[in-house]
Formats: structure tokens, C-alpha cells, sequence
């Protein structure tokens, strides 16, 4: 007797195994990997966008994929990409074996999604960065197509890019400095952390900022990580600089803008300062992080175009912050991957990869379309400019980042003239203003 | 004329720094022979409790400087009892165990505070010109308290029975246990004061730098090097090396300010060029292994 | 011909059974052996092959440090330098003068030899503590010279676009797990050698080594440059296997990473690092579930082995399943109450 209970119960058991096994991996489910630093900030915002995205996809039914509606099912993969940089490929390896994702998005560092990029290329599936800036990345679609065809930048723009913007801001601010405190020659003191990706644009400001009429009066590279700048700061004070132009990606921002402010240095910092990008960047500084600018996409009140202001509104209300620019996840699931599986109607890379190149995606931060290089071959990266995406210049006034680039702004003499709703005017710092209007 | 001012400046409040730390260090090293990896990290863990403190109960960073300071050497002793007396006979394991204990307050920083960078008020705002070099009042505070600190060492050191203690022990292990004092507890108070020298520095850096998990790393380079070009037991080299490596680092920042990040590379250089020429550093003593 | 195939067969099946048999540690040894080479033919996971691909790299890495720091007793505290420069070169050989990796991974190799010369030679009078501390400087001033010259070295962004080492997963594991099981080997007899007691003789008392007539700093700089030659392959390999090498590789993590392998699994034993880092990187792999404890777990477990097992986790496995023999000094089985070869009582 007992014996036939013992077998009946074991066979329930094996039985509810298979079920539920059937179940679960017959289940109608897209799968899309989120891979990231996720113990840092860019990972959870990476996250967060993505789990924005799937949660409102999935509550209005899913993704119609040709007959079914699938539903989103998000996977998280840790790359640990900042601690080390083996962690980041295996975590990809993962990804594509174990849980068997159909997409990915994500990546921060670019020294692990060269790697993590080739690993994704080779179980053919398609790769939306959502963090790293480097224009090698695309490249390599250019050279190497079949291979690569699969990744697409989803934000931000690459650094180049993001270098031209900041000089547009430098120019706009230089503009303000001329008319409001009568100055002739604009002075700008370079400080750009020590780091790959800024010695591009530290060589195209030797020669862009005297080509826009101003002297370049010195170049810094502090270490990114460094805690003390107050003898940078007094250099450039000593050089008699009007504006600072910040390229940091690190700590050493939070410091800088602290240090110069603490300081009251008669001068605007202009450019890219990514701790300046966060919420947490007025506390970090102490107060003293005010008139500081940067570039940056999200803000409360600034708006692109009409997608804008519930993306940032929503992603507020659930997670407590402002998103950046990895919080993008959000834009590329919820309008490049899965308009282009409903329009294809299909799961298929190729499919998708054919139809992605060719089509021009309205995004909260703008309009998405991809490139192609000199040679017209596909680089899958993004397109800049007026109707596209060229992102803001932002300026912390008194607690909070509010917009005021582009104020006016012309991308050229035919132009229209851009002011996104939400722009704010310039402040410059009292006692710059009691410097300089003698 | 303003350069040479600057780089001098700053040469002094970041040599008062290292000096605060390798002094800490080479007082352990050289009474109980332990390579404290986790040093900086007690610095660090300080820090981080300075400011939860301040940021919790609101109260004058002043108090939780104090608490900090207490509860910090409170853990180093805690963790040397635990971990570092049972395998202290063997140098090699020493190592590793500092090592994994500054790894795991590392991890336990990541955990309750995660990766963002804090940062904590200055006690003294504003800041004072002097021949036209700006300099924070938290600055000219932190070196003050840096000298003060110097000076309570010195006379606990020189003009206290447990400094006479310590010293001996330092000097001759074996003959001071011979002599009636109890090795194991001077032992264990050597840690203790290492570890608020370095929970005290983490407290007066804390307004001038910023937090973040991985904050003793750099710190820890810096000081070993200060510590062997000083000469390893002797504290008197890590003071006079810790403001000639501050020195070397200030050179690099000013007289080349695109190679600024090669403040570490400038300063472990210089301390290896002094080994080539003297193995045991400057004040070293050199028939080490005889002791 | 067949009698002498089985002649052939008796003889290797009598070895077999005396003397690998015979001792609970060589069994092991050739059961890991065997499951190493023969794991893909049952569990062609790719996931798994990458593991333990990466582990076989970092098990040659960790063999190195132990024939230097262990044996020769020169407390190696920037090894990754060896493993940097091997990775860097390996991948620049490769990416601008494309040769191949079975030729870029030894020039990397030779390049960390130059490496090891160059440290070896200002550490040739240090001792102690001070040797240690300032072999991690060595790292550290090598990244500041990569990050200077970043137009060549890729800054912080690192070499990519280089070879990768066999094409397939498969085959990038099977090079790894034959690198590392031919050049442990190769390191265990060195160790064996005369060279090797020469060195284990520097460890323990340099002076006595003096005294008797040996050249002892031409034997210290040899044991820098053996050293650098097997962790450059084990960088090389790395190189090609990630197709990336960057900074991460000389981080002074990695040097305390691998200094905490050897320790863990025991110095002066070329299969205690080995062995350590079988059961710790994929033991970090595993702990991927519990991202956050990750590294406090690794801690923790570290500060156990050392309180218990200061001499390491394998010394101490070995000691409590062998004997030595207070006579003929041969290992035996602790089961045994006689030694094996002289009869000797072994309690």
C-alpha cells in the first residue's frame, strides 16, 4: 500500500515538473536581456528603463508578433563591467546560452562591449547599446556588416557627437558672456579628465575654439578620480579664463564644480559634466555645484516633442529620479524594437535588422535614424542635428538642472530657429558678474 | 612666484595626509611586524561613518567625527583579535588576511552605501587668499589637525610608559618580552592606535574629498610607497617621505598639467630610483632580519 | 609485435598501479586531467567551456606567481605586470604585424621576460616586505605610461580587433587546457629540478646559498624571468581568448587577486594555486546569484581558510589523506599503518 502511494505521489510530482517545464519553455515570451553595471547607477537606470517599457507593452496586451501576442519577459544580467572586465563577457555568454534571450540592450564601458559586442554578433542577435559612447563601436559595422549587423546604438550619440554639441553650447554661452558683461576676446580654459574618450575632443578644441573666435588659454587633465583640483582651479584663474570647458565623466566633476564654486572662480563651466546630469549632483556638491552646466538628455520640464514629458513624468512617479541617458532602454524597446516586430511581424534578426536601418523612430529624446558612413555603408549609429537629436544644454539654477541650450539656436543660416519648450535664459554667477561689469 | 607658492601649498596638505597615514602604518609594522593592507580601508570605513552619522541623527559632524573615530578602532582591534593574532607567526597569511578584510569592508561599503559618490559639508566654509593662492579654511583645518595629531604621537610616544613600550617592542621583540612587557597587549594597542590614526585622518579628510567604495585604493599605493622610501619601522622616514612624495605629486600636477594623472606614476617612480640606490629607504635600518 | 604491445601495456599498467594508484593525490591529479580533456565530449555548454577556458588562463597566472614567490621567496605584489605585458604584446604583435597567436602569445611571453628583468633587477637587493611593496608599483606605472600613450596602447579603451586564439569555443578550450596542463607540468618539474632546489634553498636562506658558491642573483633573476615567460603565455592567451586587452589586466586587483589564489591553495606546491583557482573563479561564477554578497562571501571564505588552513586549502587536504614516512621520506596513504617501500610504522 504504502509503496503505491510512494509511486503515485512520485509520479504527480514528475509529472507537475514536466508540466510546468512544458509550460515555461513553450510559453509565448520575448526575451530581451538588460545587461549592465547593475550595483551602479548606469545599470539600474538601464534597467528601470527597460522594466518602464515592458510593463506598460505587457498591460495593454503585449507585442503582436504576426497571429499571437507575446508577452515581454526582461532578463537581467549583471556585467560588472566597472569592477572587471571579464565579468561582463560571461555575463553575455549567459545571456545568449543559458537564457536563450532573443535581444539585448545595455552595455556601459566600452572596453567590455567591444567584447560582449562580438559575443552577441555571434549568436546573431540584435545588440542596442544603451550606454557606451564610442564611435568605434559602429564602425565596425561599416567594415565588417555580416558580422556585425545586429548592433545598433540606441543612446546616447556617440562622443564626437557629443563633443560637437558641447562646442554649440560653448558657443551659445560665449555669445551671452559677449553681450552681457561686454567682453571682446572670449577666454576657455580646457579640462577634460584623464581619460580615452576625451582626447578626441581635447585635440578638436585646439582647433574648433579658435576657429569660433575665442583663445584657448590652457588645457588640464586632471585624474578622474581625483578629490582635490584646487591647483587646477587656481591656474585657471591665474590664466584669466571667462569659461571652463568640462569634459568629466566621473567624480572629479562633482569635486571640480564643488572646488569652483566653493572658490568662486569668475568663470562658466560649460560642456559635459555626467555627475552634474543626476539628482544627487546638488547635494554632492553641497550647494556649490550652482551655474554649473552639462549636457544631458532628460530634465523635469524640458520637452523634445510630445513623448517627452510622459516618459520623464512616468519614470519619476515610479523610480523617485530623473532618467539619463541609460534609462533609454526604455526608448529602445518601447519604440524601435517593438514597433519593428509588430511592422515585420516576425522574431527574425535578419528581418529586423533590414527593416530597423531603414526606418526613422519618434523617441522621447527626439528622432532616431541611423547613419551610414562617407562610403554609404550602414554604421547603425546615430544621426545628429535639428529634427533629429541634439540633445541639451542644461545649467543647475538654484537645486534644480533646467534647459537653456538650444535658446535660438540656428544649425545654420537657412535654418529654423530651435527653442525646445522648456528653456530657461542663461545665469551667470553674481560674482562673475561683479568681476567683469566694471 | 604664485606657482612655486601653489605647489608648495599643496605639497604640505597632501604630505600632512600621507605622513597621518604611513605613520599609522609603520607603527604597526614595526612593533607587530603586520602589513596592514586594510590601513586605508579603515579610513575609508570611517568616512563613510562620518557621514551616515551626520546624515542620520543630524548632529554636528564634530560628534560623529568622534563616534566615528571610537567605533573604528573599536573594529580594528575587533578584526585583529578575530582574524590576525591566530595567524600572526606567518608574514605570508598576514598579508592575505588584510587583504580579504579590506576586500570585505570594500564590499560592505558597496552594499549599505552602493557606488554613488557622497560627499560631507565642510565644517569651516569659505576660503582666504595668501600671496594670491586661494586656500579653503577646511584646508588650513585639516592641516592644523594633522599637526596637532603629529604632535599628541610624538608625546604619547616619547613621554608615556606605553610609548616607551611601544618603542621597545619596536625595537627588540624578544629582549622587551624579556624585560616583563606583555608583547600581545602592546601588540593589540599598536592596532589600536594605528587604527584611529587612520580612522582620525579618514575624519579630518572627509570635507575635502569625495566617498566612494574604492577610495582606499589609491591612498594605499601612495602610502606604501611613502612608507618604504621612508624605510619600513621607521617613522620618522615616513614623515619626512610622505611631504617629499606630496611634493613630487604636486610638481607632476603643476608643471604638467596634461600629464596630470601621472601624479602616482611620478611619485613610485622616484620611491624606486631611492631603493635602487638604498634597498632599506632613507631611514631604514638595514640589518632588518637580524632582529 | 603484439607480445611487445602487451609487454608495453603490462609495464605502463604496472606503473599505473604502484605508483599513481598508490597515492590518493596522484589519483586525483589524473582524474582532473581526464575530466579537463575530456569534459566537451559530454557537456558542450559554451557558457561552461568559456568558465573554465578563462580558468585554465588564470591557473597558468597563478602557477607562475607560486614559482616565484613561493619557491623563491620573492613576494611578487605586481604580477599582473607579467600578465599585462603578455596580453598587450601578444595583441599588438598580433593587430599590426599579423602574425598568428601561436607566434604573437610567445613574443608576448619574451616581452614579459624583458618585464621581469626589468623589475627583477632593482628587487635584487630588496628582501621582505620591501620587495612586496614595491613590486606594486611596478603595475602602476606601467598603466600611467599605457594611459600617456594612448594613440598606441588604446588608453583606457585597450586592444580589440586582434585574432582570437582557435576560432571556436572548443577549440579555444582545449588550447587553454592543454597550455595550462603542459606548462604546469613544465613548472612542477622545474621545481623538481636541481634548479628548483637551488631556489627553494634562495627561499630559505639566501646567505647559506651565498656561502656555499651559488650565484644566487643570477638564480633569483632566473626565477623572475620563468616566472614572466608562463604568466606573458598565460596574458597572451587571455588576449586572444577575450580578443581585448586593456588596463583591467594590470589592476592592482588582479595582482591581489592572485596572490590570494596562491595562498589560498598553498604556496611552494605548484598544484595548490592550480587548484585554487578550479574551485574559486567558478565559484564566483556561481555566486552571479547573489550579486551583492558576491565579493563579501569570497572575503569571508578567504579569512575561514586562513584561520584553519594557514598553509592552504590543499596542504592541508593532503597532509590529512597522506603520510610521510619518517625513514625513506615517501608519501603514503593515510590509511596505511606501514610504509609502502620500507616498511617502516608510520604512526
Amino acid at each position: 500500500m504504502a509503496r503505491i502511494v510512494r509511486r503515485v505521489f512520485l509520479l504527480g510530482l514528475l509529472s507537475f515538473f514536466a508540466v510546468s517545464f512544458w509550460t515555461v519553455s513553450f510559453a509565448k515570451e520575448i526575451k530581451i536581456g538588460v545587461i549592465g553595471p547593475m550595483q551602479f547607477v548606469q545599470g539600474i537606470s538601464q534597467w528601470n528603463g527597460a522594466q518602464l517599457a515592458a510593463e506598460e507593452i505587457n498591460a495593454r496586451g503585449g507585442v503582436q508578433v504576426g497571429d499571437e501576442k507575446m508577452q515581454i519577459r526582461l532578463i537581467r544580467a549583471d556585467s560588472n563591467e566597472l569592477l572587471n572586465t571579464t565579468d561582463g563577457p560571461s555575463a553575455m555568454d549567459r545571456l545568449m546560452t543559458r537564457d536563450k534571450v532573443d535581444f539585448v540592450l545595455g552595455g556601459f564601458r566600452t572596453e567590455a562591449v567591444l567584447v560582449m559586442q562580438d559575443i552577441a554578433m555571434e549568436h546573431k542577435k540584435i545588440f542596442i547599446g544603451i550606454g557606451p559612447a564610442h564611435a568605434d563601436l559602429c564602425t565596425r559595422v561599416a567594415t565588417d556588416y555580416d558580422t556585425y549587423k545586429y548592433w545598433f546604438r540606441g543612446s546616447p550619440f556617440n562622443s564626437a557627437l557629443l563633443g560637437r554639441t558641447s562646442f554649440l553650447n560653448l558657443g551659445y554661452v560665449a555669445g551671452v558672456l559677449k553681450e552681457t558683461l561686454n567682453i571682446p576676446q572670449i577666454k576657455v580654459a580646457f579640462v577634460g579628465e584623464k581619460a580615452a574618450w576625451v582626447d578626441p575632443v581635447a585635440k578638436a578644441a585646439q582647433d574648433v575654439i579658435p576657429k569660433m573666435g575665442m583663445e584657448l588659454v590652457g588645457v588640464w587633465r586632471p585624474s578622474e578620480r581625483a578629490t582635490d583640483v584646487t591647483a587646477e582651479l587656481s591656474a585657471i584663474q591665474r590664466s584669466g579664463a571667462h569659461i571652463i570647458f568640462t569634459i568629466f565623466s566621473s567624480s572629479v566633476g562633482i569635486t571640480f564644480a564643488r572646488q569652483a564654486g566653493e572658490l568662486e572662480i569668475p568663470a562658466m563651466q560649460v560642456g559635459v559634466n555626467v555627475e552634474a546630469q543626476k539628482d544627487g549632483f546638488w547635494d554632492a556638491t553641497q550647494g556649490m555645484g550652482n551655474y554649473a552646466m552639462t549636457v544631458s538628455i532628460y530634465a523635469r520640464g524640458l520637452e523634445y516633442n510630445d513623448l517627452t514629458k510622459p516618459f520623464v513624468e512616468n519614470y519619476i512617479k515610479k523610480f523617485g529620479e530623473t532618467p539619463t541617458a541609460m534609462a533609454d532602454t526604455y526608448a529602445a524597446i518601447a519604440y524601435m524594437l517593438v514597433p519593428a516586430i509588430e511592422k515585420t511581424g516576425t522574431l527574425d534578426s535578419d528581418k529586423l535588422v533590414a527593416f530597423l536601418e531603414n526606418q526613422e523612430c519618434k523617441v522621447p529624446s527626439g528622432v532616431v535614424a541611423l547613419e551610414k558612413d562617407a562610403e554609404g555603408r550602414p554604421l547603425h549609429d546615430l544621426r545628429w542635428g535639428p529634427g533629429y537629436l541634439t540633445y541639451a544644454g542644461f545649467q543647475w539654477q538654484d537645486g534644480a538642472l533646467k534647459g537653456v541650450w538650444p535658446n535660438k539656436w540656428k544649425a545654420g543660416p537657412q535654418a529654423p530657429e530651435i527653442t525646445y519648450k522648456g528653456i530657461v535664459p542663461l545665469k551667470i554667477p553674481p560674482w562673475m558678474i561683479e568681476k567683469y561689469k566694471k | 612666484m604664485e606657482l612655486i607658492l601653489d605647489i608648495v601649498v599643496s605639497s604640505i596638505i597632501s604630505g600632512s595626509i600621507y605622513a597621518l597615514l604611513a605613520i599609522g602604518f609603520s607603527l604597526v609594522f614595526g612593533v607587530a611586524r603586520i602589513v596592514n593592507i586594510a590601513h586605508t580601508a579603515f579610513y575609508m570605513v570611517a568616512a563613510y561613518c562620518i557621514y551616515y552619522v551626520t546624515r542620520k541623527t543630524g548632529c554636528h559632524p564634530g560628534w560623529a567625527m568622534i563616534a566615528a573615530v571610537a567605533l573604528v578602532t573599536l573594529l580594528g582591534m575587533l578584526c585583529y583579535q578575530l582574524f590576525v593574532k591566530p595567524i600572526r607567526e606567518k608574514e605570508g597569511a598576514v598579508l592575505i588576511a588584510t587583504i580579504a578584510l579590506a576586500m570585505a569592508m570594500q564590499e560592505a561599503m558597496v552594499i549599505q552605501f552602493t557606488g554613488t559618490y557622497l560627499t560631507m559639508p565642510a565644517l569651516v566654509k569659505g576660503y582666504f587668499a595668501v600671496l594670491g593662492v586661494k586656500i579653503f579654511y577646511q584646508q588650513l583645518l585639516t592641516f592644523c589637525a594633522a599637526l596637532v595629531i603629529l604632535f599628541l604621537l610624538w608625546a604619547l610616544l616619547m613621554k608615556t610608559r606605553l610609548g616607551s613600550a611601544i618603542r621597545s617592542t619596536a625595537q627588540d621583540r624578544e629582549v622587551a618580552n624579556l624585560m616583563g612587557i606583555n608583547e600581545a597587549r602592546v601588540a593589540l594597542w599598536t592596532v589600536g592606535i594605528s587604527v584611529g590614526l587612520a580612522a582620525l585622518t579618514g575624519a579630518i579628510v572627509v570635507p575635502l574629498t569625495v566617498l566612494d567604495p574604492h577610495m582606499w585604493m589609491h591612498p594605499l599605493i601612495m602610502m606604501m610607497a611613502v612608507v618604504v622610501l621612508g624605510g619600513l619601522g621607521s617613522l620618522k622616514g615616513s614623515f619626512i617621505a610622505a611631504f617629499i612624495l606630496g611634493f613630487v605629486e604636486s610638481l607632476v600636477v603643476f608643471l604638467i598639467p596634461m600629464g596630470s594623472y601621472l601624479k602616482n606614476s611620478a611619485a613610485l617612480t622616484v620611491m624606486i630610483v631611492v631603493l635602487l640606490i638604498r634597498p632599506e629607504g632613507l631611514f631604514g635600518i638595514s640589518f632588518e632580519e637580524e632582529r | 609485435m603484439m607480445r611487445h604491445f602487451r609487454i608495453y601495456f603490462r609495464k605502463l599498467f604496472v606503473v599505473f598501479r604502484n605508483e599513481i594508484l598508490v597515492l590518493p593525490s596522484r589519483v586525483v591529479v589524473l582524474l582532473f586531467f581526464l575530466l579537463l580533456l575530456l569534459l566537451p565530449l559530454f557537456a558542450g555548454d559554451p557558457y561552461l567551456l568559456r568558465i573554465l577556458t578563462l580558468t585554465s588562463i588564470f591557473a597558468i597566472l597563478a602557477a607562475s606567481w607560486d614559482l616565484l614567490s613561493g619557491f623563491t621567496g620573492q613576494m611578487n605584489f605586481g604580477h599582473a605586470l607579467f600578465f599585462g605585458v603578455g596580453a598587450y604584446t601578444a595583441a599588438l604583435v598580433n593587430l599590426h604585424l599579423h602574425i598568428p597567436p601561436w607566434g604573437s602569445i610567445p613574443i608576448g611571453a619574451v616581452g614579459a621576460v624583458l618585464a621581469g628583468l626589468v623589475i627583477g633587477i632593482p628587487c635584487l637587493r630588496l628582501r621582505g616586505t620591501y620587495l612586496a611593496l614595491t613590486t606594486l608599483a611596478f603595475p602602476i606605472i606601467l598603466m600611467g605610461i599605457i594611459f600617456a600613450l594612448s594613440d598606441f596602447t588604446g588608453g583606457e579603451k585597450g586592444i580589440s580587433g586582434h585574432a582570437s586564439l582557435a576560432g571556436s569555443r572548443v577549440g579555444d578550450y582545449y588550447v587553454a587546457v592543454v597550455a595550462m596542463l603542459g606548462l604546469c607540468t613544465i613548472m612542477w618539474k622545474i621545481t623538481d629540478s636541481n634548479t628548483g632546489i637551488i631556489l627553494h634553498a634562495i627561499r630559505e636562506d639566501e646567505l647559506a646559498v651565498r656561502a656555499s658558491g651559488i650565484n644566487t642573483t643570477r638564480y633569483k633573476l632566473l626565477a623572475f624571468c620563468l616566472s614572466g615567460f608562463f604568466a606573458g603565455v598565460s596574458g597572451g592567451l587571455y588576449a586572444h581568448f577575450m580578443r581585448m586587452a586593456g588596463p583591467s589586466t594590470l589592476d592592482v586587483s588582479m595582482s591581489f587577486q592572485i596572490v590570494i589564489w596562491s595562498m589560498f591553495g598553498g604556496v611552494m606546491t605548484i598544484y595548490g594555486p592550480v587548484g585554487a583557482v578550479f574551485i574559486i573563479v567558478p565559484l564566483l561564477e556561481f555566486f552571479r546569484f547573489w550579486q551583492e554578497l558576491r565579493m563579501l562571501m569570497f572575503a569571508g571564505v578567504v579569512l575561514l581558510i586562513l584561520l584553519y588552513m594557514p598553509d592552504g586549502l590543499f596542504r592541508w587536504l593532503r597532509d590529512k589523506i597522506e603520510k610521510t614516512c619518517p625513514r625513506c621520506k615517501l608519501r603514503n596513504i593515510a590509511t596505511r599503518h606501514t610504509c609502502r617501500v620500507c616498511n617502516a610504522p608510520l604512526d
